[in-house]
This record gives structure tokens, sequence and C-alpha cells, in this order.
């Protein structure tokens, strides 16, 4: 048996990471102990047979059907996750169109009433849903990379779209400051693209 | 002939399954030995492998051709591997050590040679969890203390007081 409190030093030796001004104090050490010696030539052989052992071990069953089988479940799941992407940019894109046309609607329908006082609190408003919209672009753009391809380019045809709707409502809020039910419009087209931005930035980072 | 590895890689990368069952061909016994001395129990040895083998398939896009593809999947091989043992699955099923008790009770010479190998591999899967690692890694892979750490979630000095546990404990087992 080594001594005990050689062991880290002996292990250290073999391994070649002793300082150079420690190994001549093993050396002398190992010179006068024939069981730390015999210890020594122990590991030694424990390490040799390491480094012996065969690189490859054939598995006692082919795996081959069972990896098979899990990578076509996997790549149907994620068939299965495109379409549903897919069926959800179709919805988000038929909702932007009907914004826009209900927005076209309602201007040419609503009368013009007098000139009011934009309400105090709509600055602050749009100012978060801006806030909110910018931080979720910025987090998309980070990791567009994980989404496909096209679904990049649904989630870009769509949030243009929209934005499209935010500038043509927000320039008539500006001929029409006092109007409550435009300032309305205006904050529906923000929802729905800190929706459309949060919800792809979900998918972007599940992935 | 032996197919263009770098050709079989990039027809993977492509969705060829063909092509990947190829690789699997050619690298499943290298990983199964992997996950068997890492594990120690033939059942989770077959579990990472398969794990293995599907995480590269995965994660071939992320493959450029900077290092050898074996290199690669090994060290890919090696981080499954930890990651299930920090799940805890399956620790308790170390086959080789229950199925063959008997194993660590066959008396070895101390020649000073190599320690026969048949003997070391039970040995080695006798070892505790920690010990088994470290020394796989370290002695048999030839990883350094520092990637082990990483590897492993551990410290530099925890891999190497688990590494010379091992060594005393393999040094005893094979002088029994």
């Amino acid at each position: 048996m080594m001594c005990p409190d050689r062991e880290a030093e002996l292990n250290a030796y073999l391994d070649g990471t002793l300082p150079a001004a420690d190994q001549a104090a093993v050396d002398a050490h190992l010179a006068q102990c024939a069981e730390c010696r015999a210890a020594l030539a122990q590991l030694r052989a424990v390490m040799a047979g390491a480094r012996t052992l065969p690189p490859s071990i054939a598995p006692p069953h082919d795996l081959w059907g069972a990896i098979a089988r899990r990578i076509a479940q996997r790549e149907a799941r994620g068939r299965r996750r495109w379409w549903r992407e897919r069926t959800f940019w179709a919805g988000a894109l038929a909702a932007a169109a009907t914004l826009l046309i209900a927005f076209g609607l309602y201007r040419g329908a609503t009368t013009r009433l007098p000139e009011q006082r934009a309400r105090p609190g709509w600055v602050a408003i749009e100012a978060d849903y801006e806030q909110a919209a910018a931080d979720l672009a910025r987090t998309l753009a980070a990791e567009r990379g994980r989404l496909r391809p096209e679904t990049v380019a649904l989630v870009e045809r769509n949030l243009r779209l929209i934005d499209a709707a935010i500038q043509e409502s927000r320039a008539a809020l500006a001929r029409d400051p006092g109007n409550a039910e435009l300032g309305q419009l205006v904050a529906a087209a923000y929802r729905q693209k800190v929706e459309l931005l949060r919800w792809a930035t979900r998918v972007a980072t599940a992935t | 002939m032996a197919a263009d590895p770098t050709d079989l890689v990039h027809r993977a990368q492509q969705g060829d399954h063909a092509a990947f069952e190829v690789l699997y061909r050619q690298h499943a016994g290298r990983v199964y030995a992997l996950c068997l001395r890492l594990t120690g129990d033939p059942v989770a040895a077959e579990e990472r492998t398969q794990d293995a083998f599907v995480r590269a398939w995965e994660r071939l896009g992320s493959f450029r051709g900077e290092s050898a593809f074996a290199s690669w999947l090994h060290r890919l091989t090696v981080n499954v591997v930890f990651a299930a043992l920090r799940a805890g699955r399956r620790r308790a099923l170390r086959v080789v050590a229950t199925a063959e008790p008997d194993a660590l009770e066959q008396p070895t010479e101390d020649t000073g040679g190599p320690a026969p190998a048949l003997d070391l591999e039970r040995a080695v899967a006798a070892l505790p969890p920690g010990a088994r690692e470290v020394f796989v890694l370290h002695d048999v892979e030839g990883y350094r203390h520092e990637e082990i750490a990483h590897l492993a979630g551990i410290a530099v000095g925890t891999s190497k007081a688990q590494l010379f546990r091992a060594r005393r404990l393999l040094r005893e087992a094979l002088n029994r």
C-alpha cells in the first residue's frame, strides 16, 4: 500500500504534471519506499491498460432501425409544426388584410367631427406599443436564423401590411386627433403587430 | 471501396437517410464503446448511442467540417451522456457490475505490465459514477482535466480527485 499522503503527488508524477522541483523529492522517496514503488508500477499498469482498451465495441443489437424510426418521427413532427405555422400566418395575413379593409371602409364612412384635442393618454400608450414592438423585433432579429426561411418571409410580409395600416391610421389620427375611434384602430393595429412579433419570437426561441 | 466521409456527411446534411446510415455503420462501435464506458451499463449505453445519433442528425447542419466528423460526433456523444447522467436517468442500472459480481474477484498477477483489457473493462464498469466518467475521459479518451470539468460541470480539482480515486480503486480491484 502506498503512503496515503503521497497519492496526489504520485499521480501527478505519472501524469507529468508535477513541478520539476518536486520530482527529485518523489524520486528520493521512491528510492527508499518499496510500497510506493509497487503502487506506482500498478498505477502505470492501469494507465497503460486504459490506453490499450479497444476504441470500438459493436453494440449487441443493430440500433439503426430504432434510430431511423426516431428520426422519422421527429421529421413528421417538424412537418406538422411547419403546417401549423403556415396556417397561423395565413390567418394572420387574412386578419391584417381585414384590418386594412376595415380601416378603408371606416375612413370612407365616418363623418368628420369638429377639431378636438388629442387625449393625453394616447401618446404614452403609443410609446409603450412602439417600445414593445422594438424589443420583440430585436429579439426576433437575433433568432431569425432558427426559423424556416418561408416563415421569416411570411412574418415580414405581415409586418409590412400591419405597418402600412398603422401609418395610415396615424396619418388619419393626425388629421383628426380628437377621434377616439381612430385611436382605437391604431391601438388595434399595434396590438396585432406586438402579438405577431411575440408569436414569432416564441416559435424562434423554442426551435 | 469505402465511401468518402466528407461526401457522406454532405449528403446526410441534405437529408439523405441512406448516407447517414452509412455514417452510423462507420461510427456506431466507437460511439457505443464510449457510451458503455461512461455509463457502465449496456442498456443505458444503447439508449445513449441512439440519442447521440438522433442528436447528430438534428445538428448535422451545425457541423462545418472544421474538425473531423468523428471528433465532432465524439464530443456530441459525451455531451449527450452527461446530459442524461445529469437528468439522473438509469443511474442505478449497472448491469455489468451486478450481473457479474465475480468479475472483480479474478486474481491478477502484478506484473507491472498493462492490465488485461477484459478485467480492466469490468473494473471500470464497476467504478462509482463520478470516478468512472473522469477515468474514461482522461485515461482512455485523452481529455484534459479542464475539458472534463467543463463537460461534467465540476471543478478541475474535483476532476483530479475523481481520477486519483478511480486509479486507486482500479489498482485495488485488479490486484485482488
